[in-house]
């Protein structure tokens, strides 16, 4: 089942170029590295949430979207807390939020399309320098956002599976089909990219 | 287009999907049958190039699968089983303009081509929607259409009315009646190929009869009922 993780929209961010968008992600990522003081990086994350959080996704959809990366930066963090210090922890986990919320608005409001079109745009100089096909650097890039909803999706229902027959969840259990039929699908995009001639024109 | 198969042969290992095969098609439609297994899938990829044969060689026009590969999968449009793994974009409008931008096709002339495949197969209100939204015959239509917009010569279906309710099938059987291009279709709806002028019958990867529909369905049934 095809899903996206564009959201239909009118915002501010919907209608800006998809270059200024990713301008703009890559200037705001590079300075907030520049950035320690956590209360600047505190109020960093709350604009960059208050502009997720304001793109009609729902607060709920919103957050389970984002909930392996969040769990990954929140272990992250506590890591940092133990082998760095509890202030480092902190300005490196509101960093990594506030780019994560950024980056997200980006995605959400850009559709697929329009990332293939603006990856391709912008690799065609090392296209001229021989070192690869532009179209192919876009489609790649465009596969991947595609892929990330379907994994999650196949998640979820290989979560269901467990649920009807009454097994627990374990990543035993659940990682090996994840893998294999994400894998499956992979192999059939492949083909139908081949087939539709897509690839390597 | 017409079609040759020169002792092509197809191999995975030591398992043979497709026996050697030598066979010359050039009919506008033409119906591939049997049991599942039979050798019709492997048949088809083989003639656009999907996959190489083990030994012989397909050719369609001239152009060789292997040799000229580019050329025959320009010319050819592949509709999968389960179309939903071929629309590859999540807004259909989108997904339909792929084939011909990547064909370098842009701006005015490309939303032209969008809209008038999309007008053709009265699909157009389809056109902001993502594949989950759509019935089963909507995707096949969806698939068609990102396929005709290329403008093949030949469209290959790999059973295209697989898991389709009787209103579906009408809707896809129509759609294939009214291709101007050359059509091979693969299919357990025996009614979808029975009128076709060519109809070839595969069973445990070899062709076992080639003929018109009525005959080719009634030596279908007498080998499946064995």
């Amino acid at each position: 089942m095809l899903t996206s993780l564009y959201v239909e929209g009118t915002s501010f961010l919907h209608r800006m170029s998809v270059r200024a968008k990713l301008a703009g992600l890559m200037i705001i990522g590079l300075a907030l590295f520049l950035v320690a003081n956590p209360v600047a990086l505190g109020f960093a994350l709350l604009v960059t949430a208050t502009l997720y959080l304001r793109l009609g996704l729902g607060v709920g959809e919103a957050f389970r979207r984002l909930r392996p990366v969040l769990i990954t930066i929140a272990f992250f963090g506590l890591v940092n807390v133990v082998v760095l210090s509890p202030h480092e922890a902190l300005t490196s986990t509101l960093r990594l939020l506030a780019i994560l919320f950024l980056a997200a608005s980006v995605t959400a409001t850009t559709t697929i399309a329009d990332f293939i079109d603006t990856i391709t745009a912008l690799l065609v100089p090392l296209e001229r320098l021989g070192l690869m096909k532009a179209a192919d650097g876009g489609l790649a890039f465009g596969l991947v956002l595609r892929f990330v909803p379907d994994i999650a999706l196949r998640y979820a229902v290989l979560k269901e599976a467990h649920a009807a027959r009454g097994l627990t969840l374990k990543p035993q259990t659940i990682l090996g089909p994840l893998i294999i039929s994400t894998l499956k699908e992979a192999d059939s995009i492949a083909e139908a990219i081949d087939a539709r001639g897509i690839r390597g024109q | 287009m017409h079609i040759i198969f020169d002792k092509a042969e197809l191999r995975f290992g030591e398992r043979v999907a497709l026996h050697p095969l030598s066979l010359q098609l050039s009919e506008p439609r033409i119906g591939v049958i049997g049991l599942n297994g039979s050798g019709k899938t492997s048949f088809a990829r083989l003639v656009n190039g999907l996959v190489k044969p083990t030994s012989g060689r397909v050719t369609l026009d001239g152009m060789d699968t292997v040799a000229d590969a580019k050329a025959v999968l320009a010319a050819t449009g592949f509709i999968f089983q389960n179309p939903a793994n071929q629309i590859i974009l999540p807004l259909i409008r989108d997904d339909i303009a792929m084939g011909p931008k990547a064909r370098g096709l842009k701006g005015k002339a490309l939303d032209e081509a969008v809209e008038a495949v999309m007008d053709r197969f009265a699909i157009a209100e389809l056109a902001e929607r993502r594949p989950h939204e759509l019935s089963g015959g909507q995707l096949q239509l969806a698939a068609l259409a990102a396929v005709v917009v290329t403008e093949p010569k030949l469209i290959l279906f790999d059973e295209p009315t697989n898991q389709l309710d009787l209103k579906n099938r009408a809707l896809v059987r129509r759609a294939i009646d009214g291709l101007e291009q050359q059509a091979i279709v693969i299919s357990h709806d025996l009614d979808l190929v029975s009128g076709f002028g060519r109809v070839l019958v595969f069973h445990e990867g070899r062709l076992a009869f080639d003929g018109d529909g009525a005959e080719a369905i009634a030596r279908y049934r007498e080998t499946a009922a064995c």
